[in-house]
């Protein structure tokens, strides 16, 4: 198969690292959406159906 | 998905993405953020435009330009990258409003046996959690990726 056809293949995509991005490292973005996440998942917590999986790694 | 795509850029940690959208209202700069939740391994995918001019983000804004089906693909390939890189993270997912939380679940739906194949995926509906179905009024989605993939957690 030809690289190119590989590439186009592929579902990780190909990342390409921009230092000055690493200025957002501590900033949340997106405040409002973390808030609403973590209000969620204290009411609904994890899911029983994973946490075996997740204690036996 | 075998969609089209927009290059991603991203920090070191891969935590944060960056693509331009272009489309009928012109070029539009995107940022994607896994954010750390209050539950260990968990984070939140978040997502929205930011202003060039002032940096500002928006993440309530419709864009409308004309390449949502591009966006969205874009936004499961970062979670490709960032699950690549840290497997036992869990993402989870909700709209900023109840219509862009259906959106996404219709994309999710649209593409579910391919999702399935990389992903295990959850529904969040009354108060718990059940395996997603095409169909149902989700109010958030929580996914993991499947597979023996060599564990990376540290930033």
């Amino acid at each position: 198969m030809k690289l190119t056809t590989k590439l186009k293949k592929r579902k990780t995509p190909i990342v390409r690292v921009d230092k000055s991005l690493n200025q957002l490292n501590d900033q949340v973005l997106f405040p409002e959406k973390l808030e609403k996440a973590n209000r969620n998942l204290n009411k609904i917590g994890l899911p029983k159906q994973w946490l075996k999986d997740k204690s036996a790694d | 998905m075998k969609l089209p795509k927009y290059p991603l850029a991203s920090n070191s940690k891969l935590s944060t993405f960056e693509f331009i959208s272009e489309g009928d209202k012109g070029l539009i700069i995107k940022l994607i953020q896994f954010q750390k939740t209050n539950l260990a391994d968990v984070y939140n995918l978040a997502f929205g435009d930011k202003d060039p001019d002032s940096g500002a983000i928006d993440d309530k804004v419709v864009s409308n330009n004309g390449d949502g089906e591009k966006v969205l693909a874009t936004v499961v390939s970062s979670v490709y990258a960032f699950t690549d890189r840290y497997p036992k993270r869990w993402i989870y997912a909700t709209g900023s409003t109840k219509s862009r939380t259906r959106l996404y679940r219709m994309g999710i739906s649209k593409y579910i046996e391919e999702i399935k194949r990389d992903f295990d995926i959850l529904g969040e509906i009354n108060g718990e959690w059940e395996e997603f179905k095409a169909g149902i009024d989700y109010d958030g989605f929580l996914a993991k990726r499947k597979g023996k993939l060599k564990p990376n957690n540290s930033d």
